[in-house]
């Protein structure tokens, strides 16, 4: 999206001030939902008055970024530089820019919570592990400097261990959204009364567990299968291969794998080694297309859906909207990598308390403490080029999730999806104040 | 090693005590020089927890010779004991908590004493690696220990109450967060300060002297009658009480368990290297050492990309610079400055000897690359 509008003609018939209205009413909202080129350069700043310290916002981000898990963590990485480089460039929160301070988040969560605090971080974004995000949410309620988790996704997190948070949010998905993406995927392709097994291949911590439990809920309600297999290899294992002659074993309909990063790789490899796709008719896993950058052709051929949480790059196409061909373009051109749902991770988390800071300024007509952007926070709703997203009173983020078939593209030398189906987070999630468990158990 | 030992001992009294003054002065006044410089707090209080644990392995290094690759076993039975309690018993008190730490902590010592006592060198060392490695694979694989995503040590998301002090601060005015972490760090002094004085008397007791009896030539002291093993194993059981307490206010102090931080091997290294950065050759030289290595780990990866770097780059520069560590060569320094003030000639002489240390690497080096390309002829 190039050049600058002169009519609604231009613009697809959008006026500026109703593009304006329509992605939350200032200029840094339109530039973080990809649409400044409908609006053009011109300030429609309700901000400008307020009485707004001059200083850089300080931030934060604790992510991975060694190691194997650095496969999502760089790219979380990348997707708040980005959503940085364009709230600067359009001039700041409020007039204010932001300083973006990255460090790795290892095994240290609380550690570097604690350290950005110490350091007068104006806010914090991560982690990318589920239980480090657990670990560090007392401790962010403690400190009271707000967190918006990139990803830490476990679904009982705000509905049992910690409903009544004040500062921690979580942007992204959580498990109880992709794990029933993948059961309606799975019943889509292959048809409710044709799956009577499945198995799972899941890594052993709470994410991994999570995930197979809700998994395990939600293809029995819906299809009243059984599960013949399920099986826990460590988090970054070197050898899948057991877990893989177990499923040959009891040959599943369908085998469902919330492995990630290093660990989806090797799954694949080892799938196709020992003939897996010979003995079951589909593998979903949530999360393989993680590994987007990492995978090969060979890998990607078979039966294997993936999930791309609440982001897939060309959904809606690049060709029909440019807010993500401009995106992808930008990624590319910066980081030489395909955009994958952890770069919306950290692109969105930076985005959600962005927008709500500058709404909480319009409203406030200064600089928010930081109880009223969390307050703002709770039912903010936002664009990104991924769509509108919106923080629920739960501080859980709910977007729509995607699943599609993994294929190869040589045009961008990574793993795509194809044949992409978009839920909706009223379909693969709970009424506000329901249990996932108890929602699903009522089916 | 004992010349070290040595060159403290011969230190004036006078001059020994106002060391320790000094030091207590600075330990009481961290949390008022963190206020006001970007010292951190939490990385001190943490690299004391640490440096403490390296004292107890210290008692092993320095005076039975014996190296332990797993001390961090202790360490994170400590904090896992205080875990569990919180967690599945709901124990509050944060002095129960500590309690049970040192109780799980000392069972475990026992027990891996009394099946290490009997070995020496790389048998003695690979044995501690091994059952440290069982207790830290026992931990990931175990549900009851929540696996890789370890344990709170909060009941609920309330704190452990630290006797009511942290109340009373609170009552005063003081940032709840705030109040229990100068409680707790004043904790962590006061029982800093009496395992330095209770190792100090050990170490000066007929016990010590038949530790270090034993660490020169155990066939000797068994022959003097020293019951060796018994009193390796006394010896291996209060080196991990230690790791057990720091483990222990470790947990207190980060409020959350997991297995990787206060279990894995490579953390046992660390406490090793702790212990020869500050001196294996004194008694607090390990605390110093935990201080700067975990302010090295946790922080500089904040400020330089090749933190790892970094850290090897120091270990470089103690082992050919400092071999006594970093105040086991104290003495010896201040000797030698005094002694260029005397002298300023002698300076020209460490040039020399620098830069003709420099150009007899660089001729080894020509020769090897030399002889690995050519051969030998």
């Amino acid at each position: 999206m190039t050049g600058r509008p002169s009519s609604s003609n231009d613009t697809g018939g959008i006026e500026r001030r109703d593009a304006l209205k329509l992605v939350g009413g200032s200029t840094l909202a339109v530039a973080l939902a990809g649409c400044t080129a409908l609006i053009g350069d011109e300030s429609d700043d309700s901000t400008e008055d307020a009485d707004v310290p001059d200083e850089p916002i300080e931030a934060g981000l604790q992510t991975f970024t060694e190691g194997a898990p650095a496969v999502l963590g760089l790219q979380a990485q990348y997707g708040a530089e980005t959503a940085v480089r364009r709230i600067n460039d359009d001039g700041g929160v409020a007039g204010r820019e932001i300083d973006l301070d990255v460090v790795n988040e290892g095994d240290e969560h609380i550690q570097n919570y604690r350290q950005f605090v110490d350091e007068g971080k104006d806010v914090t974004f991560g982690p990318i592990s589920s239980g480090g995000h657990e670990a560090m949410v007392p401790e962010i309620e403690d400190r009271g400097v707000v967190n918006v988790a990139t990803d830490g996704t476990v679904t009982t997190l705000y509905e049992e261990s910690f409903p009544d948070a004040t500062y921690s949010f979580r942007f992204q998905n959580h498990d109880v959204m992709e794990a029933l993406a993948a059961v309606n995927q799975a019943v889509e392709v292959l048809g409710a009364d044709s799956i009577d097994t499945y198995a799972g291949i899941n890594p052993n911590y709470a994410f991994g567990q999570d995930e197979m439990a809700l998994f395990s809920s939600g293809i029995e309600k819906l299809t009243g299968a059984e599960e013949v297999y399920s099986g826990f290899p460590e988090l970054g294992a070197d050898d899948m291969s057991a877990h893989v002659t177990e499923v040959n074993g009891t040959e599943p309909d369908v085998v469902f794998s919330s492995c990630w990063g290093g660990d989806a790789t090797l799954l694949l490899e080892q799938a196709h080694a020992n003939g897996m796709f010979d003995s079951t008719d589909l593998l979903v896993g949530p999360v393989l297309y993680g590994s987007a950058n990492d995978l090969s052709a060979d890998l990607v051929d078979g039966p294997i859906y993936s999930g791309s949480r609440n982001f897939y790059w060309d959904e809606p196409g690049t060709d029909r909207w440019t807010p993500a061909a401009d995106l992808v373009s930008e990624v590319q051109s910066e980081y030489d990598v395909v955009p994958t749902a952890h770069f919306m991770s950290g692109y969105g988390a930076v985005t959600a308390w962005a927008t709500a800071a500058e709404k909480a300024v319009d409203v406030l007509g200064r600089w928010p403490e930081q109880d009223e952007i969390a307050a703002i926070l709770e039912g903010h709703g936002f664009f990104t080029p991924a769509g509108y997203h919106t923080i629920g009173a739960d501080h859980q983020g709910y977007s729509n999730a995607h699943f599609g078939e993994l294929a190869w593209s040589d045009e961008y030398d990574a793993a795509i999806l194809e044949n992409v189906s978009v839920f909706a987070p009223k379909d693969v999630s709970p009424p506000p104040g329901t249990v996932s468990g108890d929602w699903i158990d009522a089916w | 090693m004992s010349r070290a030992r040595l060159s403290a001992e011969n230190l004036p009294t006078s001059v020994r005590v106002v060391l320790v003054v000094l030091g207590l002065g600075v330990l009481l006044a961290v949390p008022d020089l963190a206020r006001v410089t970007p010292l951190s707090f939490a990385t001190i209080h943490k690299g004391l927890l640490f440096g403490l644990a390296a004292v107890g392995l210290n008692l092993l290094l320095r005076h039975t010779e014996l190296v332990s690759f797993g001390h961090v076993a202790f360490f994170g039975t400590g904090a896992y004991g205080a875990a569990v309690l919180a967690t599945y018993y709901e124990v509050s008190s944060g002095l129960v908590l500590l309690a049970g730490a040192v109780l799980a902590a000392t069972a475990v010592a026992l027990v891996v004493g009394y099946l290490v006592a009997g070995h020496l060198d790389i048998y003695f060392a690979l044995l501690t690696l091994a059952f440290n490695q069982v207790l830290f694979a026992f931990v990931v694989q175990s549900s009851f220990f929540n696996s890789t995503d370890g344990l709170s040590v909060r009941v609920g998301v309330d704190r452990p109450s630290l006797l009511g002090l942290d109340q009373l601060l609170v009552s005063a005015g003081l940032d709840p967060v705030q109040a229990y972490n100068y409680v707790l760090y004043y904790l962590t002094v006061a029982i800093l300060v009496v395992v330095v004085l209770v190792t100090w008397k050990l170490v000066n007791s007929p016990f010590g002297r038949a530790l270090d009896a034993i660490g020169q030539d155990r066939t000797r002291a068994r022959f003097i009658g020293i019951p060796v093993e018994r009193y390796v194993w006394i010896a291996f059981t209060i080196s991990g009480i230690y790791g057990g307490i720091a483990g222990g206010l470790f947990a207190l102090l980060q409020l959350h368990v997991r297995p990787e931080p206060v279990l894995f091997a490579f953390v046992s290294g660390e406490i090793l290297f702790m212990a020869i950065l500050g001196g294996v050759g004194t008694l607090v030289g390990p605390i110093v050492g935990g201080v700067i290595l975990v302010y090295l780990l946790d922080l500089a990866r904040f400020y330089v990309t090749y933190y790892h770097a970094l850290t090897g780059i120091v270990l470089l520069a103690v082992v050919y610079f400092l071999p006594e560590g970093i105040l086991g060569s104290l003495p010896a320094l201040g000797a030698a400055i005094e002694r260029r003030r005397r002298d300023p000639g002698l300076v020209r002489n460490d040039v020399e000897t620098v830069v003709t240390s420099v150009r007899r690497s660089v001729r080894r080096a020509v020769t090897t690359v030399r002889i690995l390309v050519f051969g030998v002829n």
